[in-house]
């Protein structure tokens, strides 16, 4: 799609998950609204109350950067309200995600090795030659069972006709599982009776499959299988889920310091000395992995642990060098890769994203930025983005200098109205746009747990849902009945 | 085994929270000792040695040096002073943020006490603690550190986590016992056949009462508060849970649940001099050898049982014991 035939995203309505019409909910939230009308609002303020208290006092928190102030910890922002989806409707969103996570890493194997994919002309090779998180220092490795993206977190949204699309695949290190687990643990406290009935899918086995998926990398074997989880540390944002994690699986949760290489195997430094380590969940991004092999000032990596990875002493997850596959410009590509690889129809399409590096659709895009969002192709969390129709005319320029800078940095999307849904804010009934997170496990086959996390913008009117940026969550119910 | 860094974190929850509860109590006492005993001095004479038993005469007259060390000033200090790594506001920070280090080691409950512990504390000290507040946030501390050690004796593990969450607690107990006795050591000087004057008596109430344990030792003497009697319940007691003796006991099995019982390693050495001695010890024979120069030997050897560990837990891959451990 070029941009002359740009729909008019932005002028459309949303489509609205909780009422079909107006004050009339969709059938599968009927029995929620009854209960919830019969009860009245007291019950529901009351119990949102219960929610906040609880979620304080377990210290379910987030970290959030600001220029003024480093690491602020907050408490995780969460809506009673849940979403519901049919489970038929999962099964095809479940079967979409499988095919494209499964797609990109074959994409990934071909882009490490022999570059098929390129030769035929189906991603233009520079534009993987010239991508920040193409790693040069890992063609040819092998890494176990041909997996890159062992855990991919993949945002889908829906459009104006609830038509769900990718927004953005995320295959480094995607956060937010462990928030999607307490979303439910807090939602079975305050609305034990619905769960029955409605036949609510379970998926806190999350981190018992990922153990799973974890422990058949062992180079050693599974059986004796030492796994550590690696973190930046408690100035993380992430860094409650990190502990999460590691607690469910019942892994150690280490930093770089505790690690050490020799010999090209990785060892912890415990209170008896070293240990052996065969396994690391690592939620370091690449850049910050290996000071000898990627940036040299990082503090939190561990030198020599590219090597060791290289040498097969030890498994790495997710893979180095993913990063180029979620890639915001590569990303335009994943409906051709899925065809390219897999000879289907992607289930699950893309937004129409406009790359700056293509000269007429930049020329387009520059002239209606206001109607557009830009992104960063390799930035995650919402950090330097613009969003056209609430950006200042000088905010705009400065995008447009830097575009012009670097337009391969650059992409641009028209402004999906993201679906809405009814949330229970500040004591009122109001409307509020989400996105979904779904959790996509590739072990010794794909898995994807029912549901993910919904991640919902607070702001009245606001469609950025990063928690990082006002952003909240609401608990994600699979059901079998509806009624 | 476990990872050395969360050893080290364990370790110092248990000590920081051991030392807000300590530091709470001291104050808590003091402030009632000055209701209690009406010519007692509201200045320095009275507030002084509690700086000294915490160690930060130095750090308090460095924030403010021509500060006078009053009620009002030292309170202030020992409590909320941010830049205090003492004050009960930073060891309770400390404690938290340690606690956060290993919150996949410990129970969701001790967990969520001590989070709500810093919760509480960070909110009441936002502004300066009104007098008329004192008596509850201390109660309030005192109340929550121990709440902590309930659900930890309800929820943790028995494993090596606990064995350095002990560690910490008794190593830092025992320390503070020790220091608060030998602090009035410097103002009453006792010998063997003093008996105290009804100043003194109430000083030494007052040391009890710091150490929550006026009632048991009156229950335990009934000769009355004299000085050798006193002495000799702080520090030779196995029944009495905060004395010497009794919290170097626990250390023993704090160190039985980190494996360290082989009698080769440093740690142990330390162990077993500091218990030799004190099991050696009578009142009479720590009188004989002086008060203050007896508890002096204990500390030492009490900081010297923290260096071991320093060196055989927290560093231990430093050490020559860097055999890879390769039970796979």
């Amino acid at each position: 799609m070029t941009a002359s035939t740009l729909p008019n995203s932005s002028s459309a309505d949303p489509f609205h998950e909780f009422y079909g019409a107006p004050s009339l909910p969709r059938p599968h939230y009927a029995l929620l609204w009854d209960n919830m009308q019969s009860a009245g609002l007291d019950n529901l303020t009351a119990k949102a109350r219960e929610a906040h208290l609880a979620l304080h006092a377990e210290g379910v928190t987030f970290t959030v950067y600001s220029d003024k102030e480093e690491g602020i910890e907050r408490v995780w922002p969460f809506d009673i309200i849940p979403r519901i989806i049919p489970g038929a409707e999962w099964d095809l969103l479940s079967s979409g995600l499988k095919q494209r996570v499964k797609a990109l890493n074959l994409f990934l194997r071909d882009l490490y090795h022999d570059q098929k994919i390129l030769k035929d002309g189906v991603v233009p090779a520079d534009l993987i030659h010239e991508g920040k998180d193409f790693r040069r220092e890992i063609i040819g490795i092998d890494p176990p069972g041909g997996i890159y993206t062992h855990i991919s977190g993949v945002d889908l949204i829906r459009d104006g006709h609830g038509k769900y699309m990718v927004l953005e695949d995320n295959l480094r290190t995607p956060s937010g599982v462990s928030y999607m687990i307490e979303n439910r643990m807090i939602e079975r406290r305050v609305l034990p009776e619905f769960f029955s009935r409605y036949k609510v899918r379970r998926m806190e086995h999350y981190p018992a499959l990922l153990l799973q998926a974890l422990r058949r990398l062992s180079p050693r074997g599974p059986g004796e299988a030492v796994i550590v989880m690696l973190t930046p540390g408690i100035y993380n944002s992430a860094y409650f889920e990190h502990t999460f994690l590691a607690k469910e699986m019942g892994v150690e949760l280490a930093e770089g310091r505790d690690l050490l290489v020799s010999n090209d195997r990785v060892y912890l430094k415990t209170t008896l000395g070293l240990k052996q380590v065969d396994v690391i969940y690592r939620r370091v991004d690449d850049d910050f992995l290996d000071p000898l092999c990627f940036r040299s000032d990082s503090l939190v990596g561990v030198a020599g642990l590219i090597n060791a990875w290289r040498a097969g002493h030890v498994a790495l997850v997710n893979a180095p060098g993913g990063g180029i596959a979620d890639d915001k410009a590569v990303y335009a590509y994943v409906p051709d890769i899925i065809r390219y690889y897999l000879s289907e129809e992607p289930i699950i399409g893309n937004v129409p994203t406009y790359l700056m590096s293509r000269p007429d659709e930049r020329e387009k895009v520059l002239d209606q930025l206001e109607r557009m969002v830009v992104k960063v192709v390799n930035e995650s969390g919402g950090y330097g983005m613009l969003m056209g129709p609430s950006s200042t005319a000088a905010e705009r320029a400065e995008f447009k200098k830097k575009i012009l800078a670097k337009p391969r940095d650059f992409i641009a999307q028209p402004v999906i109205p993201l679906s809405q849904h009814l949330c229970y804010l500040d004591n009122e009934l109001q409307s509020r746009h989400l996105d979904l997170r779904p959790f996509i496990i590739y072990g010794e086959e794909i898995e994807v747990v029912p549901g993910g996390l919904t991640r919902v913008a607070f702001r009245k009117g606001s469609l950025v849902v990063n928690s990082s940026q006002g952003g909240g969550s609401k608990d994600t119910w699979v059901v079998e009945s509806v009624t | 085994m476990m990872l050395s860094r969360m050893a080290d974190a364990l370790y110092w929850m248990a000590r920081y929270l051991e030392r807000a509860y300590n530091t709470s109590r001291l104050i808590e006492i003091n402030l009632l000792h000055m209701v209690e005993a009406e010519e007692a001095s509201f200045g320095a004479a009275q507030w002084r040695p509690i700086l000294s038993i915490m160690g930060s005469e130095g750090l308090f007259s460095q924030l403010g040096p021509h500060r006078a060390i009053d009620k009002d000033t030292t309170v202030q200090f020992l409590t909320q002073e941010r830049r205090h790594p003492g004050s009960i506001l930073q060891c309770i920070q400390s404690a938290r943020e340690n606690a956060r280090v290993v919150r996949d080691r410990i129970s969701k409950e001790m967990w969520e006490c001590i989070n709500q512990m810093w919760l509480a504390v960070d909110k009441t000290l936002k502004k300066p603690l009104r007098s008329d507040q004192a008596p509850a946030f201390y109660y309030e501390v005192q109340n929550r550190v121990a709440r902590f050690h309930g659900l930890t004796q309800d929820t943790m593990m028995r494993g090596e986590a606990y064995g350095f969450y002990r560690l910490g607690t008794h190593l830092e107990r025992a320390d503070m016992t020790v220091r608060t006795l030998d602090v009035k050591y410097h103002i009453l000087l006792p010998t063997v056949e003093m008996v105290g004057s009804a100043l003194d008596y109430y000083q030494w109430a007052a040391l009890l009462k710091s150490l929550s344990g006026f009632e048991a030792y009156r229950r335990h003497y009934p000769g009355g508060l004299r000085p050798v009697d006193v002495s000799e319940f702080i520090l030779l007691s196995p029944v009495y849970p905060r004395s010497l003796r009794f919290s170097v006991e626990r250390l023993g099995g704090a160190l039985t649940h980190i494996g360290f019982e082989s009698p080769e390693t440093r740690t142990c050495q330390a162990y077993r001099a500091l218990r030799g001695d004190i099991e050696k010890s009578t009142a009479e024979s720590i009188f004989k050898q002086g008060l203050h120069e007896y508890l002096q030997d204990r500390l030492l050897q009490i900081a010297a049982l923290h260096s071991a560990l320093q060196t055989d837990c927290f560093e231990a891959h430093l050490g020559e014991r860097v055999a890879v451990s390769d039970r796979a």
